[in-house]
């Protein structure tokens, strides 16, 4: 009995193995001879059935709670597939050097829609399959090939109002005016929200944003440069604020109410003109679990309750245009996709930055330093 | 069998490890230095680029001023600092080494948080001057190139003062002892006789200084307020980034070249073995 067992198990996990590319098929059956079993019986089809498991590769912090309860409770109900975590932060870099290696051990990734379109376009991701994953679970026009919005994130600012209580700065025009708005600001050290903030600031229309003039953004930011610190992460950007190093701060928009609160409301979140960023699932290419797993995990982040949880638990706004007016009321000033926002927020182009973001960022990192 | 009587059998001691390093170590690098000449496409690109951007030259000279000052300051304190363990009564030198030793120990990244904390904006020491009227509003230590420079000086002094120590306590004390006895003062004894028989000393804590200093990422990226801009974190930026891994393995390369090139000429002017407390006779 003990024996069948420790067989059985072998097999699975060689099944598993096959299945990953890690063992060669002729290995595999060689396994499967030994252990006695037909190998009919352990097609690849079953391999391919056998997921045991998803891993979502997110940014850390309260995320891999968040999105445990939000995503992962309802999904494991479903189909009886635990979820797991890597925690280290898909950057584009860092997804490009697993698929290569081969050695795949992460399904999803929490990554932007710009990654989605330059990854896909380099083969190195899976398509969604909208059969499974629901085109009108998603605000028109941000489901792509490769990926697809679960949720939207914004690059928003924060003032001080103790500085500016009784006039307070109402958009980026405001945001990059030293004069009127004298103080210390705050932008996101890797070009996204700056350029566009900047170009608005500087007299652009919100719908002639894209394709962004690039070189009047970096005279416009440069032209505050005396008085910009500039932050790496989401906790960069909270500290400076709260610890009082800049009078306006541009933040990830999902940390304003965080901000407020630990600021006892000394500063207030302004979302007006917020770039709203379309967060994207992507599933990698030759994906541990297969395909089907993953796109069913997918599906599942989009029901209106996970969405609701995510915007509860990390801030993130909905993007199934079925959650918005769930949105509940203590959130409608922060989320993006409320009522109050929809229409004040500019939707960041991923196609644009997918395509010029490389060049964007380090023409950005040469003009702040 | 004449040939195979010349090499040494403790060779094949050491055989597997040599193994390993070429495998796990030379492998990477010729790989890196594969990437710089065929990324994004094959030919020498990446290295033109070298001359052609102005950016690029400014994140050399950047890292280049902030690596040599660290150098400067970090030795300057190191030496003075190694100067007072040797020469503190037993005790009191056992607890400063300790307490080197402790901060040599601590994370990079506490070290840099523990450094806003004290000097940020609303850190103790702006509070203080605050609250006792000396300033009227907080002075920007942090979020700057000085910033960084303290951050990256604090973090090297105990790598300066070890090899510093080294030196100093292999000196015979009765070379000092004739200087004063043949007529000279303090500070003759000093200049003419003790420390130029530092400067071994001297030389091995500037490369370990300098050369770890090139390295630095955490430090510049935190405490520099995102405008000190480094070599390190920019490779980072390339490859994890905007994904030119070609430009990102080139600096890297020229990295490497730097440091090897630096050890070719320390080499020149005396023997690094003895700097490292091998045998020079």
């Amino acid at each position: 009995m003990q024996d069948n067992q420790f067989m059985k198990e072998t097999v699975y996990e060689a099944a598993l193995n096959f299945k990953r590319g890690k063992l060669d098929r002729r290995s595999f059956l060689v396994l499967c001879g030994l252990a006695g079993v037909a190998t009919a019986a352990v097609s690849v089809g079953d391999a391919h059935a056998a997921a045991d498991q998803i891993v979502l590769w997110n940014w850390g912090g309260s995320s891999e709670q968040c999105h445990g309860a939000a995503i992962g409770e309802p999904f494991t109900a479903a189909t009886g597939i635990p979820l797991k975590f890597d925690t280290s932060g898909p950057l584009q870099g860092k997804i490009k050097e697993m698929v290569n290696s081969g050695n795949v051990t992460a399904d999803i990734c929490d990554a932007d829609a710009f990654d989605a379109i330059a990854l896909g376009d380099a083969g190195f991701l899976t398509p969604i399959d909208y059969g499974v994953v629901s085109k009108d679970k998603v605000l028109k026009g941000f489901a792509w090939e490769f990926g697809v919005s679960v949720i939207f994130y914004g690059y928003a600012f924060m003032y001080d109002t103790e500085a500016f209580g009784d006039a307070p700065p109402a958009d980026w025009k405001d945001f990059f005016d030293t004069a009127k708005f004298p103080g210390k600001r705050s932008l996101y050290k890797w070009a996204n929200g700056a350029i566009e903030g900047a170009l608005l600031a500087d007299g652009v229309s919100k719908d002639d944003l894209y394709p962004c003039d690039v070189p009047r953004a970096l005279e416009k930011i440069k032209s505050i440069k005396d008085d910009s610190l500039y932050w790496g992460s989401g906790s960069e950007a909270h500290d400076m604020i709260v610890n009082g190093e800049v009078a306006l701060g541009m933040v990830w928009q999902n940390r304003g109410k965080a901000i407020e609160e630990d600021t006892n409301g000394r500063y207030k979140l302004v979302m007006n003109e917020a770039i709203a960023m379309p967060g994207a699932y992507i599933v990698l290419r030759d994906n541990p679990a297969g395909a089907e797993a993953a796109m069913k995990f997918i599906a599942t982040a989009q029901s209106v309750k996970a969405q609701l949880g995510l915007l509860d638990c990390l801030g993130m706004t909905p993007s199934n245009p079925e959650a918005f007016p769930d949105i509940p009321a203590n959130m409608l000033d922060y989320a993006i996709t409320s009522s109050k926002n929809i229409d004040k927020v500019v939707f960041n182009d991923p196609k644009w930055w997918a395509e010029h973001g490389g060049d964007t960022v380090n023409e950005y990192l040469d003009a702040i330093s | 069998m004449r040939a195979f009587r010349r090499i040494n059998p403790y060779w094949l001691l050491v055989l597997p490890f040599l193994a390993i390093v070429v495998v796990l170590y030379l492998g990477p690098i010729a790989n890196i230095l594969w990437l710089s000449v065929t990324e994004p496409r094959p030919g020498l690109g990446n290295y033109q680029k070298l001359f052609e951007s102005d950016s690029l030259a400014r994140i050399l000279w950047t890292t280049l001023r902030v690596c040599v000052l660290t150098t400067i300051f970090s030795v300057i304190f190191g030496y003075i600092l190694a100067y007072v363990v040797i020469h503190a009564i037993g005790s009191q030198s056992r607890w400063m080494l300790k307490l080197i030793l402790i901060s040599f120990w601590i994370s990079v990244l506490v070290r840099t948080f523990a450094w806003l904390m004290l000097l940020g904006h609303n850190g103790v020491v702006n509070n203080a001057l605050l609250s006792i009227g000396l300033i009227s509003e907080p002075v920007p230590f942090m979020r700057n190139e000085i910033g960084v420079l303290i951050g990256m000086v604090q973090y090297m002094i105990p790598y300066a003062v070890l090899p510093l120590l080294t030196n100093m306590q292999g000196l015979d004390q009765r070379v000092m002892n004739a200087s004063r006895s043949l007529g000279a003062s303090n500070a003759q004894t000093f200049w003419r006789v003790y420390f130029p028989l530092t400067k071994p000393g001297i030389v091995a804590a500037c490369l370990l200084v300098f050369i770890l200093s090139l390295g630095f990422y955490v430090t510049p990226a935190i405490l520099g307020g995102g405008k000190v801009l480094m070599i390190a974190e920019y490779v980072s930026v390339q490859l994890l980034v905007t994904l030119r891994w070609g430009l990102a393995a080139m600096l890297a390369t020229l990295l490497l070249v730097g440091v090897l090139v630096l050890l070719f000429i320390m080499n020149r002017f005396m023997k690094l073995s003895t700097i490292y407390g091998g045998a020079g006779r």
